[in-house]
């Protein structure tokens, strides 16, 4: 019964309870280009459904020109950040902007590094 | 035995009209009986029978060890259990078999009378889907014993590698002894609903409790740091998984997450939400398109859909004036 109540003030207050294995905490971006990136992510999430919307007025050929004009402007009018387009990929670990295998989200010389340090699941070098 | 087994699907609307016959012993009237019986042929009074039959294989268990005329008491328990609804037969031949009895005929009577009202009351119960007493349950295992031998090839057993992609034992000695468990565990006993969904346990108890403080939060993170112990095999740590929410609920359940009630009507048939628009038009051709694309989507909710659809109403209501200058 206490146990009970005691889980239950557990959950409800959704606190992690501290594991056996230590896990690394970042508390800040890598950089500040790293943390532009997670703004517009961000951004362009939340804009997502308007664009997309918008998006199919303008590439119509059924609406009527006029209307796809001003949806033209509508859509130049919404912030910048928030088109997916200005999204980079970045390596999460060292923020670096080319070079990054979109499997592990991390650059090339990063995963390297963790591979030959068998701390890569399932990650061998290749020989053949 | 086994002619009683056999003729499981009969009536005793055969043995009420042998019963007549006055002239052979009560014994020979029975065994006749159970000689002489039809098949039945409509379904009613095999489901009957199918639901009776579970009964009857615990009335059997319980009568094995009861009597010495063991066959005799059992043939005579199916015959008097076959025809459950029919109350006046049962108890006709229920009085057969009593006097069929060298002893105690208004004892054996009433006692089969009595485990007759027992077994209806046991087949209601699972047809309306019995409930699970955790008594009964736990009070049916038992604790086993093992022999130094026994336990020294299960200690053998967990050093070495068990899993076999066969599923196969690898060694004789414990199969013999596995096989007898497996006996008993898989035709023993009542379901343990262990996978059935996890309901959640009823809290009202603890919903007096206003939000904890934060020593009462202090105190549960340090009883849980101290009582969680690392798991021991791979069945705890898998348990901790599921509980972490790293490792999925088995049997997989697809809809986890997904709590759409809607059915399959609500996410095809838009046309309904498509009554602000005007008739025709290009705007009309415009959204007939986007209900057809939506009509095809499975990822987006029903809610998410009818969103959507409002959103274009609102952005063409806007648009009005603009519309009609073209």
């Amino acid at each position: 019964m206490a146990a009970a109540a005691l889980c239950w003030a557990l959950r409800a207050a959704r606190q992690v309870l501290p594991s056996p294995c230590p896990r690394q905490v970042r508390s800040y971006y890598v950089d500040w280009r790293m943390l532009r990136d997670v703004k517009r992510r961000k951004m362009a999430y939340e804009h997502a459904d308007e664009r997309l919307r918008i998006n199919a007025i303008r590439k119509n050929s059924i609406l009527p020109r006029e209307l796809q004009e001003v949806a033209d402007k509508e859509i130049a009018a919404l912030p910048r950040d928030s088109c997916p387009v200005r999204i980079r990929n970045r390596c999460v670990l060292t923020s670096r902007p080319r070079g990054v295998k979109r499997r592990w989200r991390l650059s090339r010389i990063v995963l390297r590094h963790f591979a030959d340090h068998a701390q890569m699941p399932g990650v061998q070098r290749a020989m053949w | 035995k086994d002619k009683s087994a056999a003729s499981k699907d009969s009536t005793p609307e055969g043995a009420s009209k042998r019963r007549e016959d006055g002239a052979e012993t009560p014994k020979q009237q029975l065994l006749d009986i159970i000689g002489n019986m039809k098949v039945e042929v409509s379904y009613r009074k095999k489901l009957q029978q199918l639901k009776a039959s579970e009964s009857k294989k615990q009335a059997l268990n319980k009568l094995e060890g009861a009597d010495s005329e063991g066959s005799m008491f059992q043939a005579a328990a199916e015959d008097t259990q076959r025809g459950k609804p029919l109350n006046p037969e049962l108890v006709k031949a229920a009085s057969a078999v009593a006097s069929s009895f060298p002893r105690n005929k208004k004892q054996t009577e009433s006692e089969l009378l009595a485990q007759l009202r027992r077994h209806e009351e046991t087949t209601d119960k699972q047809k309306k889907g019995g409930t699970v007493n955790i008594r009964q349950v736990i009070s049916e295992m038992t604790v086993k014993r093992q022999t130094p031998a026994q336990r020294s090839a299960r200690i053998s057993g967990r050093i070495s590698l068990q899993l076999d992609e066969d599923g196969q034992r690898i060694r004789p000695e414990r199969s013999s002894a596995q096989s007898v468990d497996s006996r008993r565990s898989l035709k023993v006993g009542k379901r343990l609903n262990i996978f059935t969904k996890a309901s959640a346990e009823p809290e009202h108890a603890l919903k007096t409790v206003s939000s904890p403080t934060i020593w009462d939060l202090e105190f549960a993170k340090e009883v849980a740091a101290v009582t969680a112990q690392p798991p021991r095999n791979g069945f705890e740590e898998m348990i901790q998984w599921t509980k972490e929410g790293i490792l999925w609920e088995f049997p997989i359940d697809n809809e986890v997450g997904m709590e759409d009630g809607a059915e399959f009507h609500e996410h095809i048939f838009l046309e309904k939400h498509l009554e602000g628009f005007p008739k025709e038009g290009p705007i009309r051709h415009f959204m007939e398109l986007v209900i057809c694309g939506l009509s095809k989507n499975p990822y987006l909710t029903v809610k998410q859909k009818v969103e959507h659809i409002e959103w274009f109403q609102k952005y063409f209501d806007e648009k009005k004036e603009l519309l009609q200058e073209i």
